[in-house]
Protein backbone atom coordinates (compact mmCIF):
# COMPACT_ATOMS: atom_id res chain seq x y z
CA UNK A 1 0.00 0.00 0.00
CA UNK A 2 1.15 3.50 -0.81
CA UNK A 3 2.01 5.06 2.57
CA UNK A 4 2.01 8.62 1.19
CA UNK A 5 -1.41 8.12 -0.34
CA UNK A 6 -2.64 6.66 2.95
CA UNK A 7 -1.57 9.62 5.06
CA UNK A 8 -2.69 12.04 2.37
CA UNK A 9 -6.14 10.39 2.38
CA UNK A 10 -6.67 10.81 6.10
CA UNK A 11 -5.41 14.38 6.01
CA UNK A 12 -7.78 15.18 3.14
CA UNK A 13 -10.73 13.53 4.91
CA UNK A 14 -9.99 15.39 8.13
CA UNK A 15 -9.68 18.66 6.19
CA UNK A 16 -13.10 18.10 4.67
CA UNK A 17 -14.78 17.60 8.02
CA UNK A 18 -15.13 21.26 8.78
CA UNK A 19 -18.34 22.77 10.11
CA UNK A 20 -21.39 22.27 7.92
CA UNK A 21 -19.69 20.09 5.33
CA UNK A 22 -21.72 18.19 2.77
CA UNK A 23 -22.09 14.57 3.78
CA UNK A 24 -22.66 13.21 0.27
CA UNK A 25 -19.65 15.08 -1.08
CA UNK A 26 -17.61 13.77 1.85
CA UNK A 27 -18.70 10.16 1.31
CA UNK A 28 -18.03 10.52 -2.40
CA UNK A 29 -14.47 11.60 -1.65
CA UNK A 30 -14.11 8.77 0.85
CA UNK A 31 -15.21 6.13 -1.68
CA UNK A 32 -12.97 7.63 -4.34
CA UNK A 33 -9.95 7.53 -2.02
CA UNK A 34 -10.84 4.05 -0.77
CA UNK A 35 -10.86 2.58 -4.23
CA UNK A 36 -7.50 4.13 -5.11
CA UNK A 37 -5.87 3.23 -1.81
CA UNK A 38 -7.09 -0.35 -1.69
CA UNK A 39 -6.60 -1.04 -5.40
CA UNK A 40 -10.30 -1.65 -5.97
CA UNK A 41 -12.02 -0.77 -9.25
CA UNK A 42 -14.88 0.89 -7.37
CA UNK A 43 -16.14 1.60 -3.89
CA UNK A 44 -19.52 2.56 -2.49
CA UNK A 45 -21.14 3.46 0.81
CA UNK A 46 -24.50 1.84 1.40
CA UNK A 47 -26.70 2.83 4.35
CA UNK A 48 -29.35 0.83 6.18
CA UNK A 49 -32.62 2.72 5.88
CA UNK A 50 -34.90 1.75 8.79
CA UNK A 51 -37.70 1.49 6.21
CA UNK A 52 -36.11 -1.87 5.38
CA UNK A 53 -33.90 -1.05 2.43
CA UNK A 54 -30.26 -0.66 1.53
CA UNK A 55 -29.65 2.76 0.01
CA UNK A 56 -26.52 3.89 -1.77
CA UNK A 57 -25.20 7.18 -0.37
CA UNK A 58 -22.09 7.55 -2.52
CA UNK A 59 -19.91 5.71 -5.00
CA UNK A 60 -16.46 6.28 -6.45
CA UNK A 61 -17.40 5.82 -10.07
CA UNK A 62 -19.92 4.46 -12.54
CA UNK A 63 -22.74 5.34 -10.22
CA UNK A 64 -25.46 3.82 -12.34
CA UNK A 65 -23.87 0.38 -12.35
CA UNK A 66 -23.17 0.45 -8.64
CA UNK A 67 -26.66 1.65 -7.74
CA UNK A 68 -28.02 -1.43 -9.50
CA UNK A 69 -25.60 -3.67 -7.65
CA UNK A 70 -26.68 -2.25 -4.31
CA UNK A 71 -30.35 -2.44 -5.21
CA UNK A 72 -29.86 -6.10 -6.11
CA UNK A 73 -28.67 -6.64 -2.55
CA UNK A 74 -31.99 -5.85 -0.97
CA UNK A 75 -32.64 -9.57 -1.29
CA UNK A 76 -29.19 -11.07 -0.89
CA UNK A 77 -25.53 -10.18 -1.04
CA UNK A 78 -22.39 -9.43 0.94
CA UNK A 79 -23.53 -5.94 2.02
CA UNK A 80 -26.77 -7.30 3.41
CA UNK A 81 -24.91 -10.02 5.29
CA UNK A 82 -22.40 -7.48 6.54
CA UNK A 83 -25.24 -5.33 7.90
CA UNK A 84 -26.93 -8.29 9.51
CA UNK A 85 -23.83 -9.69 11.18
CA UNK A 86 -21.79 -6.55 11.77
CA UNK A 87 -18.77 -8.41 10.40
CA UNK A 88 -16.80 -7.79 7.24
CA UNK A 89 -17.85 -10.09 4.41
CA UNK A 90 -15.74 -11.13 1.44
CA UNK A 91 -17.14 -12.60 -1.74
CA UNK A 92 -14.64 -13.77 -4.30
CA UNK A 93 -14.66 -15.75 -7.55
CA UNK A 94 -18.11 -14.37 -8.28
CA UNK A 95 -18.10 -15.82 -11.79
CA UNK A 96 -17.47 -19.31 -10.46
CA UNK A 97 -20.00 -22.06 -9.74
CA UNK A 98 -21.89 -22.64 -6.47
CA UNK A 99 -22.48 -19.06 -5.41
CA UNK A 100 -23.77 -18.17 -1.96
CA UNK A 101 -25.72 -15.26 -3.48
CA UNK A 102 -26.49 -16.42 -7.04
CA UNK A 103 -28.46 -13.36 -8.17
CA UNK A 104 -25.99 -10.89 -6.70
CA UNK A 105 -23.07 -12.84 -8.17
CA UNK A 106 -24.65 -12.71 -11.62
CA UNK A 107 -25.23 -8.95 -11.35
CA UNK A 108 -21.67 -8.36 -10.09
CA UNK A 109 -20.17 -10.51 -12.81
CA UNK A 110 -22.04 -8.71 -15.56
CA UNK A 111 -20.81 -5.40 -14.07
CA UNK A 112 -17.26 -6.76 -14.38
CA UNK A 113 -16.51 -7.53 -10.73
CA UNK A 114 -14.99 -10.76 -9.44
CA UNK A 115 -14.50 -9.80 -5.80
CA UNK A 116 -16.48 -7.75 -3.30
CA UNK A 117 -15.46 -6.80 0.24
CA UNK A 118 -18.09 -5.31 2.53
CA UNK A 119 -16.87 -3.57 5.70
CA UNK A 120 -19.33 -2.64 8.45
CA UNK A 121 -19.99 0.94 9.53
CA UNK A 122 -20.58 0.46 13.25
CA UNK A 123 -21.55 2.77 16.05
CA UNK A 124 -21.71 1.10 19.46
CA UNK A 125 -23.98 -1.93 18.98
CA UNK A 126 -25.56 -0.64 15.78
CA UNK A 127 -24.54 -1.32 12.19
CA UNK A 128 -25.61 1.65 10.11
CA UNK A 129 -24.14 0.77 6.74
CA UNK A 130 -21.23 -0.71 4.87
CA UNK A 131 -18.26 0.41 2.84
CA UNK A 132 -18.12 -1.85 -0.17
CA UNK A 133 -15.08 -2.42 -2.36
CA UNK A 134 -15.36 -3.99 -5.78
CA UNK A 135 -12.54 -5.34 -7.90
CA UNK A 136 -12.25 -7.09 -11.21
CA UNK A 137 -9.95 -9.91 -10.13
CA UNK A 138 -10.44 -12.74 -7.67
CA UNK A 139 -8.05 -11.56 -4.96
CA UNK A 140 -9.70 -10.45 -1.73
CA UNK A 141 -8.18 -7.67 0.39
CA UNK A 142 -5.19 -8.66 2.52
CA UNK A 143 -5.00 -8.20 6.31
CA UNK A 144 -3.42 -4.76 6.14
CA UNK A 145 -5.81 -3.56 3.48
CA UNK A 146 -8.75 -4.80 5.52
CA UNK A 147 -7.55 -2.81 8.52
CA UNK A 148 -7.20 0.35 6.46
CA UNK A 149 -10.58 -0.34 4.84
CA UNK A 150 -12.18 -0.69 8.25
CA UNK A 151 -10.59 2.57 9.37
CA UNK A 152 -12.11 4.26 6.31
CA UNK A 153 -15.51 2.72 7.11
CA UNK A 154 -15.20 4.11 10.64
CA UNK A 155 -14.39 7.56 9.25
CA UNK A 156 -17.53 7.33 7.11
CA UNK A 157 -19.54 6.69 10.30
CA UNK A 158 -17.93 9.64 12.04
CA UNK A 159 -18.73 11.76 8.99
CA UNK A 160 -22.39 10.85 9.25
CA UNK A 161 -22.49 11.96 12.86
CA UNK A 162 -20.74 15.20 11.96
CA UNK A 163 -20.12 17.48 14.90
CA UNK A 164 -23.48 16.80 16.48
CA UNK A 165 -24.15 15.64 19.99
CA UNK A 166 -23.45 11.91 19.80
CA UNK A 167 -24.78 11.25 23.30
CA UNK A 168 -28.31 11.42 21.93
CA UNK A 169 -29.20 8.08 20.40
CA UNK A 170 -31.54 9.96 18.06
CA UNK A 171 -28.78 11.97 16.39
CA UNK A 172 -27.60 9.17 14.19
CA UNK A 173 -31.10 8.33 12.95
CA UNK A 174 -31.68 11.99 12.11
CA UNK A 175 -28.36 12.35 10.31
CA UNK A 176 -28.88 9.14 8.36
CA UNK A 177 -32.20 10.40 7.02
CA UNK A 178 -30.69 13.80 6.23
CA UNK A 179 -27.99 12.04 4.20
CA UNK A 180 -30.53 9.89 2.37
CA UNK A 181 -32.65 12.93 1.56
CA UNK A 182 -29.57 14.79 0.28
CA UNK A 183 -28.91 11.86 -2.02
CA UNK A 184 -32.46 12.17 -3.41
CA UNK A 185 -31.97 15.92 -3.96
CA UNK A 186 -28.77 15.17 -5.88
CA UNK A 187 -30.46 12.49 -8.01
CA UNK A 188 -33.28 14.93 -8.88
CA UNK A 189 -30.73 17.59 -9.86
CA UNK A 190 -28.73 15.07 -11.92
CA UNK A 191 -31.87 14.28 -13.87
CA UNK A 192 -32.58 17.94 -14.55
CA UNK A 193 -29.00 18.67 -15.65
CA UNK A 194 -28.80 15.50 -17.76
CA UNK A 195 -31.97 16.41 -19.61
CA UNK A 196 -31.10 20.05 -20.07
CA UNK A 197 -27.61 19.38 -21.44
CA UNK A 198 -28.13 15.95 -23.00
CA UNK A 199 -25.65 14.27 -20.66
CA UNK A 200 -25.67 10.89 -18.98
CA UNK A 201 -26.16 10.72 -15.21
CA UNK A 202 -22.45 10.31 -14.41
CA UNK A 203 -21.58 13.35 -16.50
CA UNK A 204 -24.38 15.31 -14.84
CA UNK A 205 -23.02 14.37 -11.41
CA UNK A 206 -19.49 15.41 -12.36
CA UNK A 207 -20.81 18.74 -13.61
CA UNK A 208 -22.73 19.27 -10.37
CA UNK A 209 -19.69 18.40 -8.29
CA UNK A 210 -17.35 20.52 -10.35
CA UNK A 211 -19.66 23.50 -10.01
CA UNK A 212 -19.87 22.95 -6.26
CA UNK A 213 -16.05 22.93 -6.08
CA UNK A 214 -15.57 25.93 -8.35
CA UNK A 215 -18.05 28.06 -6.46
CA UNK A 216 -17.18 26.71 -3.01
CA UNK A 217 -20.77 25.76 -2.26
CA UNK A 218 -22.11 22.60 -0.66
CA UNK A 219 -23.02 19.95 -3.22
CA UNK A 220 -26.57 19.58 -1.89
CA UNK A 221 -27.09 23.36 -1.93
CA UNK A 222 -26.03 23.54 -5.58
CA UNK A 223 -28.40 20.65 -6.35
CA UNK A 224 -31.29 22.40 -4.58
CA UNK A 225 -30.58 25.59 -6.45
CA UNK A 226 -30.51 23.78 -9.79
CA UNK A 227 -33.99 22.39 -9.16
CA UNK A 228 -35.63 25.29 -7.38
CA UNK A 229 -34.62 28.08 -9.69
CA UNK A 230 -36.16 27.87 -13.15
CA UNK A 231 -33.30 29.83 -14.64
CA UNK A 232 -30.51 28.08 -12.74
CA UNK A 233 -27.92 26.94 -15.13
CA UNK A 234 -24.22 26.71 -15.44
CA UNK A 235 -22.29 26.03 -18.61
CA UNK A 236 -21.81 22.31 -19.17
CA UNK A 237 -18.18 21.31 -18.84
CA UNK A 238 -18.29 17.55 -18.61
CA UNK A 239 -14.94 15.89 -18.28
CA UNK A 240 -15.09 12.64 -20.10
CA UNK B 1 -33.78 -5.00 7.54
CA UNK B 2 -37.29 -5.93 6.57
CA UNK B 3 -37.79 -5.26 2.87
CA UNK B 4 -41.43 -6.35 3.02
CA UNK B 5 -42.45 -3.92 5.75
CA UNK B 6 -43.57 -1.00 3.53
CA UNK B 7 -46.17 -3.18 1.81
CA UNK B 8 -47.53 -4.25 5.22
CA UNK B 9 -47.89 -0.66 6.44
CA UNK B 10 -49.43 0.48 3.16
CA UNK B 11 -51.88 -2.40 3.49
CA UNK B 12 -52.87 -1.16 6.93
CA UNK B 13 -53.49 2.34 5.59
CA UNK B 14 -55.62 1.00 2.74
CA UNK B 15 -57.45 -1.31 5.14
CA UNK B 16 -58.24 1.51 7.53
CA UNK B 17 -59.59 3.62 4.68
CA UNK B 18 -61.64 0.75 3.28
CA UNK B 19 -63.17 0.03 6.69
CA UNK B 20 -64.44 3.61 6.75
CA UNK B 21 -65.67 3.25 3.16
CA UNK B 22 -63.31 5.94 1.93
CA UNK B 23 -60.27 6.33 -0.24
CA UNK B 24 -56.98 6.55 1.65
CA UNK B 25 -56.08 9.95 3.09
CA UNK B 26 -53.60 11.38 5.55
CA UNK B 27 -56.24 10.81 8.26
CA UNK B 28 -55.79 7.07 7.75
CA UNK B 29 -52.02 7.50 8.01
CA UNK B 30 -52.44 9.28 11.36
CA UNK B 31 -54.82 6.61 12.61
CA UNK B 32 -52.48 3.79 11.57
CA UNK B 33 -49.56 5.56 13.28
CA UNK B 34 -51.21 4.81 16.59
CA UNK B 35 -51.16 1.11 15.71
CA UNK B 36 -47.80 -0.12 14.41
CA UNK B 37 -45.78 2.88 15.50
CA UNK B 38 -47.43 2.60 18.93
CA UNK B 39 -47.61 6.30 19.65
CA UNK B 40 -50.25 8.17 21.66
CA UNK B 41 -51.28 10.48 18.87
CA UNK B 42 -50.37 11.92 15.47
CA UNK B 43 -50.95 14.98 13.32
CA UNK B 44 -50.10 16.26 9.88
CA UNK B 45 -49.48 19.89 9.03
CA UNK B 46 -49.27 21.14 5.47
CA UNK B 47 -46.88 23.80 4.24
CA UNK B 48 -48.96 25.90 1.91
CA UNK B 49 -47.31 27.67 -1.01
CA UNK B 50 -50.16 30.14 -0.96
CA UNK B 51 -50.50 30.74 2.75
CA UNK B 52 -49.37 29.81 6.23
CA UNK B 53 -48.93 26.23 7.34
CA UNK B 54 -52.10 24.64 8.61
CA UNK B 55 -53.09 21.54 10.56
CA UNK B 56 -54.67 19.06 8.19
CA UNK B 57 -55.53 16.25 10.54
CA UNK B 58 -55.07 15.16 14.12
CA UNK B 59 -55.96 12.04 16.04
CA UNK B 60 -56.86 13.65 19.37
CA UNK B 61 -57.08 16.97 21.27
CA UNK B 62 -53.56 16.71 22.70
CA UNK B 63 -52.12 16.17 19.24
CA UNK B 64 -54.08 19.14 17.98
CA UNK B 65 -52.76 21.39 20.71
CA UNK B 66 -49.20 20.23 20.15
CA UNK B 67 -49.50 20.98 16.43
CA UNK B 68 -51.13 24.38 16.99
CA UNK B 69 -48.65 25.34 19.69
CA UNK B 70 -45.71 24.81 17.34
CA UNK B 71 -47.35 26.74 14.51
CA UNK B 72 -48.16 29.59 16.89
CA UNK B 73 -44.74 29.74 18.52
CA UNK B 74 -42.82 28.99 15.35
CA UNK B 75 -40.77 26.70 17.55
CA UNK B 76 -40.59 22.97 18.21
CA UNK B 77 -39.48 19.75 16.55
CA UNK B 78 -41.92 20.20 13.65
CA UNK B 79 -40.55 23.66 12.87
CA UNK B 80 -36.96 22.38 12.91
CA UNK B 81 -37.87 19.66 10.44
CA UNK B 82 -38.59 22.28 7.81
CA UNK B 83 -35.07 23.65 8.17
CA UNK B 84 -33.18 20.37 8.27
CA UNK B 85 -35.29 18.25 5.88
CA UNK B 86 -34.67 15.37 8.29
CA UNK B 87 -36.62 13.91 11.20
CA UNK B 88 -36.30 15.62 14.57
CA UNK B 89 -36.66 13.08 17.33
CA UNK B 90 -37.22 14.55 20.80
CA UNK B 91 -37.36 11.44 22.95
CA UNK B 92 -37.63 13.38 26.19
CA UNK B 93 -39.16 16.85 26.18
CA UNK B 94 -38.24 17.17 29.86
CA UNK B 95 -34.49 16.82 29.34
CA UNK B 96 -31.97 19.61 29.24
CA UNK B 97 -31.37 19.44 25.49
CA UNK B 98 -35.07 19.89 24.68
CA UNK B 99 -35.47 22.70 27.19
CA UNK B 100 -32.55 24.57 25.67
CA UNK B 101 -33.57 23.90 22.11
CA UNK B 102 -37.27 24.76 22.46
CA UNK B 103 -37.59 27.02 25.52
CA UNK B 104 -41.12 28.10 24.60
CA UNK B 105 -42.43 24.72 23.52
CA UNK B 106 -40.91 21.99 25.71
CA UNK B 107 -42.55 22.88 29.03
CA UNK B 108 -46.08 23.63 27.73
CA UNK B 109 -45.95 20.46 25.62
CA UNK B 110 -45.09 18.50 28.74
CA UNK B 111 -48.02 20.05 30.59
CA UNK B 112 -50.30 19.02 27.71
CA UNK B 113 -49.22 15.44 28.34
CA UNK B 114 -46.47 14.86 25.79
CA UNK B 115 -43.33 13.10 27.02
CA UNK B 116 -41.80 12.76 23.56
CA UNK B 117 -42.44 14.34 20.16
CA UNK B 118 -41.16 12.92 16.88
CA UNK B 119 -41.38 15.06 13.75
CA UNK B 120 -40.94 13.78 10.20
CA UNK B 121 -40.61 15.81 7.01
CA UNK B 122 -43.16 14.94 4.33
CA UNK B 123 -40.70 15.30 1.52
CA UNK B 124 -39.07 13.66 -1.47
CA UNK B 125 -35.73 15.36 -2.05
CA UNK B 126 -36.52 19.02 -2.68
CA UNK B 127 -40.27 18.36 -2.78
CA UNK B 128 -41.75 19.36 0.56
CA UNK B 129 -45.39 19.13 1.46
CA UNK B 130 -45.59 19.27 5.24
CA UNK B 131 -44.71 17.61 8.51
CA UNK B 132 -46.01 14.56 10.33
CA UNK B 133 -45.83 14.76 14.12
CA UNK B 134 -46.13 11.89 16.57
CA UNK B 135 -46.24 12.13 20.33
CA UNK B 136 -46.02 9.70 23.22
CA UNK B 137 -47.36 10.29 26.72
CA UNK B 138 -44.15 9.08 28.28
CA UNK B 139 -40.58 9.87 27.27
CA UNK B 140 -38.60 7.24 25.42
CA UNK B 141 -36.87 6.61 22.11
CA UNK B 142 -38.55 4.99 19.16
CA UNK B 143 -37.22 1.50 18.48
CA UNK B 144 -35.65 0.90 15.06
CA UNK B 145 -38.84 -0.91 13.99
CA UNK B 146 -41.06 1.96 15.19
CA UNK B 147 -38.81 4.46 13.43
CA UNK B 148 -38.99 2.43 10.22
CA UNK B 149 -42.79 2.34 10.40
CA UNK B 150 -42.95 6.06 11.09
CA UNK B 151 -40.77 6.77 8.04
CA UNK B 152 -42.95 4.55 5.86
CA UNK B 153 -46.06 6.34 7.16
CA UNK B 154 -44.44 9.70 6.39
CA UNK B 155 -43.74 8.51 2.83
CA UNK B 156 -47.38 7.50 2.45
CA UNK B 157 -48.59 10.84 3.82
CA UNK B 158 -46.28 12.67 1.41
CA UNK B 159 -47.73 10.89 -1.61
CA UNK B 160 -51.32 11.35 -0.43
CA UNK B 161 -50.70 15.06 0.09
CA UNK B 162 -49.08 15.40 -3.32
CA UNK B 163 -52.12 13.74 -4.88
CA UNK B 164 -54.35 16.12 -2.95
CA UNK B 165 -52.34 19.12 -4.07
CA UNK B 166 -52.54 17.98 -7.68
CA UNK B 167 -56.28 17.52 -7.58
CA UNK B 168 -57.51 19.91 -4.94
CA UNK B 169 -55.26 22.89 -5.42
CA UNK B 170 -54.52 23.56 -1.75
CA UNK B 171 -54.25 20.10 -0.29
CA UNK B 172 -57.58 20.29 1.52
CA UNK B 173 -59.09 17.66 -0.78
CA UNK B 174 -56.77 15.00 0.56
CA UNK B 175 -58.22 15.48 4.03
CA UNK B 176 -61.79 16.04 3.01
CA UNK B 177 -62.61 13.39 0.46
CA UNK B 178 -59.47 11.37 0.15
CA UNK B 179 -57.89 10.51 -3.15
CA UNK B 180 -56.42 7.36 -4.59
CA UNK B 181 -52.73 6.74 -4.31
CA UNK B 182 -51.50 6.38 -7.85
CA UNK B 183 -49.35 3.36 -8.51
CA UNK B 184 -48.83 0.24 -6.52
CA UNK B 185 -47.92 1.03 -2.92
CA UNK B 186 -45.06 -1.49 -2.64
CA UNK B 187 -43.63 -0.06 -5.85
CA UNK B 188 -43.76 3.46 -4.49
CA UNK B 189 -42.36 2.38 -1.15
CA UNK B 190 -39.18 0.94 -2.63
CA UNK B 191 -36.71 3.68 -3.26
CA UNK B 192 -35.05 3.81 -6.68
CA UNK B 193 -32.55 6.43 -7.76
CA UNK B 194 -33.99 6.32 -11.30
CA UNK B 195 -37.35 7.59 -10.04
CA UNK B 196 -35.63 10.72 -8.69
CA UNK B 197 -33.55 11.13 -11.83
CA UNK B 198 -36.60 10.75 -14.07
CA UNK B 199 -38.45 13.33 -11.94
CA UNK B 200 -35.60 15.78 -12.49
CA UNK B 201 -35.62 15.09 -16.24
CA UNK B 202 -39.35 15.73 -16.42
CA UNK B 203 -38.97 19.22 -14.97
CA UNK B 204 -37.24 20.07 -18.27
CA UNK B 205 -39.38 17.94 -20.61
CA UNK B 206 -42.60 19.33 -19.18
CA UNK B 207 -41.34 22.78 -18.05
CA UNK B 208 -42.89 22.25 -14.63
CA UNK B 209 -41.78 22.35 -11.02
CA UNK B 210 -40.40 19.28 -9.33
CA UNK B 211 -43.58 18.38 -7.41
CA UNK B 212 -45.66 18.45 -10.56
CA UNK B 213 -43.03 16.49 -12.47
CA UNK B 214 -43.23 13.77 -9.81
CA UNK B 215 -47.03 13.77 -9.97
CA UNK B 216 -46.94 13.47 -13.76
CA UNK B 217 -44.50 10.59 -13.57
CA UNK B 218 -46.73 8.72 -11.15
CA UNK B 219 -49.87 9.56 -13.08
CA UNK B 220 -48.31 8.21 -16.28
CA UNK B 221 -47.37 4.94 -14.54
CA UNK B 222 -50.85 4.65 -13.08
CA UNK B 223 -52.69 5.35 -16.32
CA UNK B 224 -50.48 3.05 -18.39
CA UNK B 225 -50.68 0.39 -15.65
CA UNK B 226 -46.92 0.03 -15.41
CA UNK B 227 -44.54 -0.05 -12.49
CA UNK B 228 -43.23 3.37 -11.56
CA UNK B 229 -39.65 2.05 -11.53
CA UNK B 230 -40.03 0.72 -15.08
CA UNK B 231 -41.43 3.99 -16.41
CA UNK B 232 -38.63 5.89 -14.66
CA UNK B 233 -36.07 3.53 -16.16
CA UNK B 234 -37.46 4.17 -19.65
CA UNK B 235 -37.29 7.91 -19.14
CA UNK B 236 -33.71 7.78 -17.81
CA UNK B 237 -32.78 5.43 -20.67
CA UNK B 238 -34.35 7.97 -23.05
CA UNK B 239 -36.77 5.43 -24.46
CA UNK B 240 -39.74 7.48 -23.28
CA UNK B 241 -40.48 11.20 -23.22
CA UNK B 242 -43.46 12.90 -21.65
CA UNK B 243 -44.93 15.95 -23.28
CA UNK B 244 -46.57 19.07 -21.98
CA UNK B 245 -49.85 18.02 -23.51
CA UNK B 246 -50.83 15.01 -21.38
CA UNK B 247 -52.33 13.30 -24.46
CA UNK B 248 -49.04 13.40 -26.30
CA UNK B 249 -46.96 11.19 -24.02
CA UNK B 250 -45.34 8.22 -25.61
CA UNK B 251 -42.31 6.24 -26.54
CA UNK B 252 -40.02 7.81 -29.05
Amino acid sequence: MDADLLSDTFVALADTMVADFDIIDFLHMLTDRSSRLLSASAAGVVLADPRGQLRMAAASSDEAGLIELFQAQNDEGPCLDCLRTGQSVTATDLAGPAQRWPRFAAAATSAGFGTVNALPMRLRDQVIGALSLFSAGNTPLGQEELRVGQALADVATIGLLQERNVRRAETLAEQLQAALNSRVVIEQAKGRIAERHALDMDQAFRLLRQHSRNTNQRLTDVARYVIDSPTADFPPQPRR
Amino acid sequence: MNAGRPAVVWGQIAGHAAAAGQRASVADVCAVAMGPAQVSGAWVTVSGDRGPDFVMCVTDPVGEQLAELQLTLGEGPCCDVLASAAPVLAADLGDEDSGRRWPGFAAPAGRLGAGAVFAFPLSVGVIRTGVMGLYCNSPGSLSVAQLGDALILADAATLLLLDGLQHGGDGQAAAAGGLPVSGQPPDLAVHRAEIDQATGMLTVQLSVGIAEAFARLRAYAYVSDRRLADVASDIVGRRLRLHRDPGGDGAR
